[in-house]
């Protein structure tokens, strides 16, 4: 029962980070139709830039983390403008776009890694304060983080029900042609997205990489795997199926650390994922029509 | 001296290794249009099996201390052998993410994830081929009788590699300029299009997976009998992305391209950065070697997408005509002359057999429905077409005439309800059946082969080529080429008939709208159908050219074929079409002739006025 109780506690955490980082993920795939194999090295780079900014210029956690947001929201932007939508415009296969992401992935990565070097890097702040409830023991850094992602899955609710450019973006990702057609700015939209996903990457990279404590240049690029093993549970580009999909793999990696072998920890994600694409992939509650 | 001689025999081995690899992952991605993101499975597949096939056991080599599975001790070639045949059951279970009809960059990213998930478990489960730490001390073939480190050795391994590379090379080159070959371009450039003209594109699929994953096994067993060793650190998922580099440099959908591309990039890359002096910062070589191999791909999709050596066009025609391009401003729609249609025999040339006066029913559906999400779209529509008749489908926009005939084609599969052709019920047959027992459709988006050419798009529906199958296409030209040039001949007077001869070595995909109206009729119709489905075959092509074809639609049906046609264009209707079947919300509101329908008020109300 303990182990069972650890585990989930530890899967509660790892699901909180998931689910920023897959909420970010499926709304660029709804809106702009961009599976954006390079996410994974937009976060690394946001958690770099928080960790200099918190570790190297001294400043207050929460203001690197917003350092780390914004470079996240530029760089996705910046991503977008440059490179997806010029090659989208070009009227390519969905595969080429993937291809490029690809590239880019290999280009944020590494060109880090250039930068930072091959060794590891930890925060040495203290954890906060050990706490425990049913069982479970989490840390005052591990609450935070499990805070910080209900405030930002309520936000994120908000938006897409109760603001224009909710709406907006909603409508977009149904079909394009016809919102355009209905007077709604589908470039703009789709800017905004970019900015909004790419503030949930970059929030995903930080809170990622604070929740390990220890980590490189290339610690996220295995991550995307999660982020599609969600994605794909919930339905591709559905906001509140990544939600639920990342609850789901984040409790479930965790548990299987917990009774297996944590060397396998992430196999049941990748099965997820297999799974999910061979038998069913628009998601255990989605239509076929999303493909 | 020895020194360089050496490095050069592994170069050529390298070289022969990443050349074979490249050659093998193009024909699925350039020619297959599969982009097999986890190629680097098979190539490692094929080098763990070579080296535990040459291995002894384990508990009794080299004092045990790393273990694998099996252990027989096979001489060569067996390992090479067993390598090339591991890969090819390998790709049996990934034909389930791609035979189906998934996004190409799904499954893309399926075998992506799968590279990750064997490699992952390869590393941490040891029993299986020595975990993290990988195999080593694998024998060199022959290494009792000849010392692999001398430079004989080395130059004879080199050569046999190189040997093995062309062969395979002239092994694709067989597979992929036949007409197997333009079936697999064909499916790549629309898959869905392919599988209505008969095209049985999951087949091609696996063919193309099993046939690439031998020759990767096959390299992988090469490049470990070379190098002894094998571990997880060498078959990262990004090994692929490299190999795709390396494709779309060269140029992919051409075999020497992907051979230029193997040699400039998994090679040049290597090999240039040996060269670079060691750094402060040891991870700073290979880091940029991954950046630049980033930008490498983003540059060339962007500057130059069809890479160094461009696919090749084939020229059918003989004729060495460059090709046609319209001066810019002139509508090139009306420049269309439809030749000597009047004088075409279509009997003949489309081998239409039965009967002429026999006008029984040929295709029926009863209560065919189709619902998308809980929104239905076609409710209960009976409708039965006669043979020998132009049978007319109209109704306004949204009332379910395309996805009626996509079911009717199999492209869709209904809800409920059931459809009979020639008396049997055909509900859930595939598609490219369908194709292939007499039912062809078009489609109401363009729908050309895009990278084929004018020629190839008509050529390649011809059903029964003895050369459209993998064992046919291996045969070789002297089994198929007799028949492929009298297949050409008979496309080529289709093209004079239709009066786009001078078009036929171009690229498809750069016609005009009405031209690519015209190519998907001629390509519909050398399919040979019983009953030809039309969707909106005059959309967009110009009125005039539109009654031309009708009057070559009505000379098809007067020389005993069936076609059902959906069209918005009352004018057509009315001059062509008898019966007419008017849908209005997805159900059946009327049937007769035009002139019948004119008088009903329920029809005019729906549809005629509105």
């Amino acid at each position: 029962m303990s182990v069972f109780l650890s585990s989930l506690g530890f899967g509660l955490i790892s699901a909180a980070v998931l689910a920023i980082a897959t909420v970010g993920f499926t709304l660029q795939f709804a809106v702009t139709n961009v599976l954006n194999l390079a996410y994974g090295s937009v976060m690394i780079n946001s958690a770099f830039v928080t960790y200099y900014l918190n570790v190297h210029a001294h400043l207050n956690a929460w203001v690197a983390m917003v350092g780390g947001i914004a470079t996240g929201a530029v760089a996705s932007y910046l991503l977008n403008r440059f490179v997806f939508t010029p090659f989208q415009r070009r009227n390519l296969l969905p595969i080429t776009i993937v291809i490029v992401a690809l590239g880019v992935d290999l280009c944020g990565t590494f060109g880090l890694q250039a930068i930072v070097g091959g060794s590891y890097f930890s925060y040495r702040q203290s954890l906060g304060r050990e706490l425990h409830f049913w069982g479970m023991y989490f840390s005052t850094l591990q609450l935070t983080i499990i805070g910080i992602c209900l405030v930002v899955m309520g936000l994120i609710h908000w938006l897409l029900k109760h603001t224009r450019l909710g709406k907006a973006m909603r409508a977009t990702s149904a079909n394009p042609s016809l919102a355009r057609n209905s007077g709604v700015r589908t470039g703009h939209v789709i800017s905004m997205t970019w900015l909004i996903s790419g503030a949930l990457c970059g929030l995903a990279g930080t809170v990622f990489a604070m929740n390990t404590g220890v980590f490189e240049a290339t610690s996220a690029q295995l991550y995307i795997v999660l982020m599609l093993a969600a994605m794909f549970l919930g339905g591709p580009g559905e906001a509140y199926g990544a939600m639920l999909g990342a609850l789901t793999i984040g409790v479930a990696t965790e548990l299987s650390a917990g009774f297996f072998n944590p060397q396998y920890k992430e196999v049941i994600a990748f099965v997820v994922l297999l799974a999910m694409l061979t038998f069913r992939p628009y998601g255990l509650f989605g239509s076929e029509k999303t493909i | 001296m020895s020194a360089i001689l050496f490095y050069l025999a592994t170069l050529i081995v390298y070289g022969a290794v990443d050349s074979m690899a490249c050659l093998a992952l193009n024909v699925q991605f350039g020619f297959a249009g599969l982009s097999n993101f986890g190629f680097i499975i098979f190539q490692a597949g094929g080098a763990y099996v070579a080296a535990i096939l040459s291995m002894g056991n384990w508990h009794k080599s080299n004092g045990g201390f790393q273990q694998y599975v099996l252990g027989w001790h096979l001489v060569w070639p067996l390992p090479w052998i067993g390598a090339a045949l591991f890969g090819g059951l390998l790709a049996i279970p990934f034909t389930l993410l791609v035979g189906k009809r998934l996004r190409g960059d799904f499954a893309a990213v399926g075998l992506l994830v799968s590279a990750v998930l064997l490699n992952q478990l390869v590393n941490n489960f040891v029993p299986l081929f020595n975990g993290a730490a990988g195999i080593s001390i694998v024998p060199a073939p022959f290494q009792g009788k000849w010392d692999p480190q001398g430079l004989g050795y080395q130059f004879a391994y080199g050569g046999v590699a190189v040997v093995l590379c062309v062969l395979v090379y002239f092994l694709l080159r067989r597979v992929t300029e036949s007409p197997y070959g333009r079936s697999l371009r064909a499916m790549r450039d629309n898959d869905v299009v392919a599988d209505a003209l008969g095209k049985n594109v999951q087949v091609q699929r696996t063919s193309m997976l099993i046939l690439g994953g031998m020759i990767a096994g096959l390299s992988g067993a090469i490049l470990v009998g070379f190098i002894n060793l094998w571990s997880p650190g060498a078959w990262g998922y990004a090994e692929t992305i490299v190999l795709f580099a390396a494709i779309i440099v060269g140029g992919a959908g051409n075999h020497k391209g992907a051979v230029l591309g193997a040699l400039l990039v998994p090679l040049g890359f290597e090999e240039a950065t040996r060269f670079i002096p060691p750094l402060s910062n040891p991870a700073l070589v290979p880091a940029l070697e991954w950046v630049a191999i980033g930008l490498l791909i983003i540059l060339f999709l962007w500057f130059r997408p069809d890479g160094i050596l461009p696919e090749r066009r084939r020229i059918l025609s003989g004729s060495k005509s460059v090709p046609v391009t319209t001066p810019p401003g002139v509508e090139s729609d009306s420049l269309i002359n439809l030749g000597n249609l009047d004088q075409m025999d279509f009997r003949q040339l489309l081998r239409i057999e039965g009967d002429t006066n026999d006008h029984g029913t040929i295709l029926s559906c009863t209560n065919l429905t189709r619902a998308f999400h809980g929104v239905t779209v076609v409710s209960d529509v009976s409708i039965e077409v006669q043979r020998g008749r132009l049978t007319g489908l109209i109704g306004p926009n949204g009332a379910g005439k395309s996805t009626t005939l996509a079911m009717l084609a199999g492209t869709l599969a209904p809800t409920s309800g059931t459809i009979h052709y020639e008396g049997r019920d055909i509900t859930s047959m595939p598609s490219n059946e369908r194709a292939k027992s007499g039912m062809v459709r078009t489609f109401q988006l363009a729908s050309e082969f895009k990278k084929l050419t004018v020629l190839e798009n008509l050529v390649s529906a011809i059903p029964r080529q003895s050369g459209d199958s993998l064992p046919g296409a291996l045969r070789g030209r002297r089994f198929w080429g007799r028949e492929d040039g009298e297949n050409i001949e008979r496309a080529k007077e289709m093209l004079e008939g239709f009066g786009l001869s001078q078009y036929a070595d171009n690229y498809a995909g750069g016609l005009s709208g009405g031209q690519r109206r015209l190519v998907e009729i001629m390509r519909a119709l050398l399919a040979e159908p019983k009953v030809l489905l039309l969707d909106e075959p005059m959309a967009g092509v110009h009125p005039n050219l539109a009654h031309k074809i009708g009057d070559q639609l009505m000379a098809l049906v007067k020389s005993g074929m069936t076609i059902l046609m959906v069209e918005h264009e009352l004018s057509i209707m009315d001059a062509f079409c008898d019966p007419v079947i008017v849908l209005a919300e997805g159900r059946v509101l009327a049937q007769g002739t035009m002139s019948e329908l004119r008088a009903m008020k329920e029809v005019v109300e729906a549809y005629l006025v509105g």
